[in-house]
């Protein structure tokens, strides 16, 4: 059935690369019946991704989509640039400013597990609309916000839109090939966060023109919210009169055809929950995506502070952190692909240890930087590293397991904002110490937290300092996800389909030189 | 020799943030009375401040020389500088962030006048603390060279409170609610008039 756990990713091999722009039609079969804009499969899905394309419904829904949560990101860190104005009108303590941020991106990780089920009942369209359109006031409550408990609490309440990254993504995989959806996904995740760095340029700027038409500065700040409320309410109307949640149409005027063997949640979740793999990504992404959003929260008032720079000059530096997610995350899943070309899962592993590591030290550095053109070099070469481990990480989650896909990147997702949550409590709400010595330990952690990307070790396939067992090969692994009972079932058959096609994670010359020994 | 060259850098880049007059290096040889009473609070945008600065004659005859301007400025007390360190005192004057606010701004020093004073209002920008009142005296680089200030070296005393403006009006009020309104109902307006679409087409 549509939606049930782990059925977005039905279909995917494990072959296919990170960054196909599309697949070819002896592979999956072309529809020839159906009139899309591009070529679709037999479930009318895209198998092309066309950039620049706004056609109905599939490159539209792709536009509608990304804009919705790119919103959501602007939002959400809409008052991080405008911080040394708040914490004036307010009266705000350092602890106030991150009990704030921590709250920012607390509320999501409740709100994604909520909307996975929201789409499965509306559909993306209406879990989209309704998520967008219902934060609209939150946001508008800022104008209200007369204390610190006011401000922790609307800074909380905005930033559930940041589920809009389920509906995002869920929406993606019901009108995109699964040979594409790894590109198409991680374009939409990328260019959302951007929103992260494109309000720290926007905000600031709105505050200044709203300040030279006359306002005084504690009420310039809140005129400010009210545009990126306004772009929720337009975002949501785009998503109601553009958007369809399927190719062919609206979920509630259609029929589903079409069978899928339905899996019961209680098991998957089981066995997201058993593989310890799981909760080393759940880990490590709190420290690339986690110190991301982290960044975004207090890296303009850092620069604001530590250097003695206009507000709109400290949001323009802060705006190129978020800015690199352009191209960082998709480099991070090509460079995870490209290593595995050569080296298999074990190129993966080490790409993303050295792309994270890389970032912590930039981390440490930056919080140390004394002058500001390194503190601005510091700074991008951290970003690059975080934002590029976020998409390696994506370039070996789809491997921990193919019948819990959606539960394990949902999992790593959340870790996502817990770490996030985590770091700025505990680095950047004491008033003991300074924002800049916060960065510096906020990077050593990065680095101790990315160590434990040394103990995933895939039987098949090795670790980063392991060879792979003697005589075990894809199908042991796999296999194992399913019950005697249920292998008898035939429920098991994807999975065989799937380690057979994720032989190249081996990677150079093994993939040939290696019998397959005949199924179990 | 390695070492010593690096020291050498070192205390070059030192000497090199350290342009900046220090606090410390200031004489206070300047009287700073102002119109607040110890305690008061004063509302921003409404009540004004008036100061009155002078020479402190037990200093010798000439220690004027130098004083071309006098800036004056309010100053966070020591409560409101605790967990902010976005207000933090450093000695260094151009890292200084204790005094952030300008009453007077570079007026011209006239010695001999004895009455020096300054009536203005407190700026809708100032934010809600307590605070005390310092004149800086300037010589013609712009450069601190003397000071005086309203309370003693602690700053403890002769405190008093500003209370900012919310920053709120009813205006922005209205059309907050407004469009929020109008979000929630376009929203459901859509959802049941889609709903009630479908049943229709579905009943025909």
């Amino acid at each position: 059935m549509e939606g049930s756990p782990g059925t977005s990713m039905h279909g995917v091999t494990g072959r296919e690369p990170v960054l196909a722009f599309s697949v070819a039609s002896p592979m999956v079969p072309t529809d020839k019946t159906a009139h899309f804009d591009l070529p679709v499969d037999s479930e009318h899905k895209a198998k092309k991704f066309k950039l620049f394309s706004l056609a109905n419904p599939h490159m539209r829904t792709f536009h509608l989509s990304w804009i919705s949560f790119f919103t959501c990101f602007v939002s959400t860190f809409a008052a991080a640039p405008l911080v040394p104005i708040i914490r004036d009108n307010l009266n705000l303590t350092k602890g106030d400013i991150g009990n704030a941020g921590v709250a920012s991106v607390s509320g999501s990780i409740f709100s994604r597990l909520v909307m996975g089920a929201v789409c499965d009942l509306l559909g993306p369209r209406y879990g989209c609309a309704f998520l967008v359109m219902m934060t609209a006031p939150t946001v508008f409550c800022m104008s209200f916000v007369s204390s610190a408990g006011g401000y922790v609490a609307v800074r909380f309440m905005i930033g559930f839109s940041l589920a809009t990254f389920v509906s995002c993504q869920y929406w993606m995989s019901t009108m995109f090939n699964s040979q594409i959806i790894g590109l198409v996904n991680g374009t939409a995740a990328g260019w959302g966060n951007m929103g992260g760095g494109a309000t720290q340029l926007l905000m600031p700027l709105l505050f200044e023109i709203i300040k030279s038409a006359g306002a005084t500065p504690f009420t310039a700040w809140r005129i400010a919210f009210f545009i990126p409320g306004w772009l929720h309410i337009i975002m949501g109307l785009l998503v109601l009169t553009l958007g369809q949640d399927l190719p062919d149409g609206n979920l509630s005027t259609l029929q589903k055809k079409g069978e899928v063997a339905k899996d019961k949640f209680g098991k998957v979740l089981w066995y997201a929950v058993t593989n310890y793999r799981t909760w080393i990504f759940v880990l490590l992404y709190g420290y690339s995506m986690g110190v991301e959003l982290s960044t975004d929260n207090v890296i303009a008032e850092y620069f604001y502070d530590r250097f003695d720079l206009k507000l709109h000059t400290a949001g323009v530096i802060a705006a190129t952190f978020g800015m690199a997610n352009l191209l960082a995350r998709p480099f991070g899943g090509f460079a995870s692909d490209y290593m595995a070309r050569h080296f298999g899962m074990r190129g993966r592993l080490w790409t993303l240890w050295t792309l994270q590591t890389m970032g912590g030290v930039f981390c440490i550095l930056l919080g140390r930087a004394t002058s500001l053109p390194v503190a601005i070099a510091h700074m991008i070469i951290f970003s690059i590293g975080a934002q590029a481990a976020c998409g390696a990480t994506f370039g070996v989650v789809p491997f921990i397991s193919r019948r819990s896909l959606g539960i394990i990147s949902g999992l790593t997702g959340a870790g996502g904002n817990f770490g996030s949550g985590l770091t700025q409590l505990l680095f950047f709400t004491n008033a003991k110490h300074s924002t800049g010595t916060g960065l510096s330990y906020m990077g050593i952690m990065i680095v101790a937290c990315t160590l434990p990307v040394a103990a995933i070790h895939f039987p098949q396939w090795g670790s980063m300092f392991f060879p792979p067992s003697k005589g075990v090969v894809e199908e042991h692994y796999y296999i194992k996800e399913y019950t005697e009972d249920e292998r008898e079932k035939n429920m098991h058959l994807g999975n065989i389909k799937f380690a057979e096609n994720s032989r190249s994670e081996r990677g150079g010359n093994r993939v040939v030189s290696e019998a397959t020994p005949p199924h179990a | 020799m390695a070492i010593r060259a690096f020291l050498i850098v070192l205390s070059c880049l030192a000497a090199a943030t350290c342009r900046g007059a220090t606090f410390s290096s200031l004489q206070q040889t300047l009287i700073v009375t102002a119109s607040p009473q110890p305690a008061q609070v004063l509302k921003a945008g409404e009540d004004e401040i008036t100061v009155t600065w002078s020479l402190n004659s037990t200093f010798p005859a000439g220690v004027d020389s130098s004083y071309k301007t006098v800036t004056i400025k309010l100053c966070y007390a020591p409560i409101s500088q605790k967990y902010r360190g976005w207000r933090k005192t450093v000695d260094n004057l151009v890292k200084d962030k204790t005094c952030q606010h300008k009453i007077v701004a570079n007026k011209p020093y006239i010695s001999s006048s004895s009455n020096n004073t300054f009536t203005s209002t407190v700026l809708r920008d100032v934010p809600t603390a307590t605070y005390f009142i310092r004149a800086y005296a300037q010589n013609s680089e712009g450069d601190e060279v003397a000071y005086g200030q309203t309370t003693d070296s602690h700053k403890a005393v002769n405190l008093f409170e500003i209370q900012a403006i919310t920053g709120r009006h009813v205006s922005l009020d209205i059309a907050s609610i407004c469009f929020s309104a109008f979000s929630i109902l376009s929203l459901f307006g859509f959802f049941f008039l889609e709903k009630r679409k479908s049943k229709a087409s579905e009943s025909k």
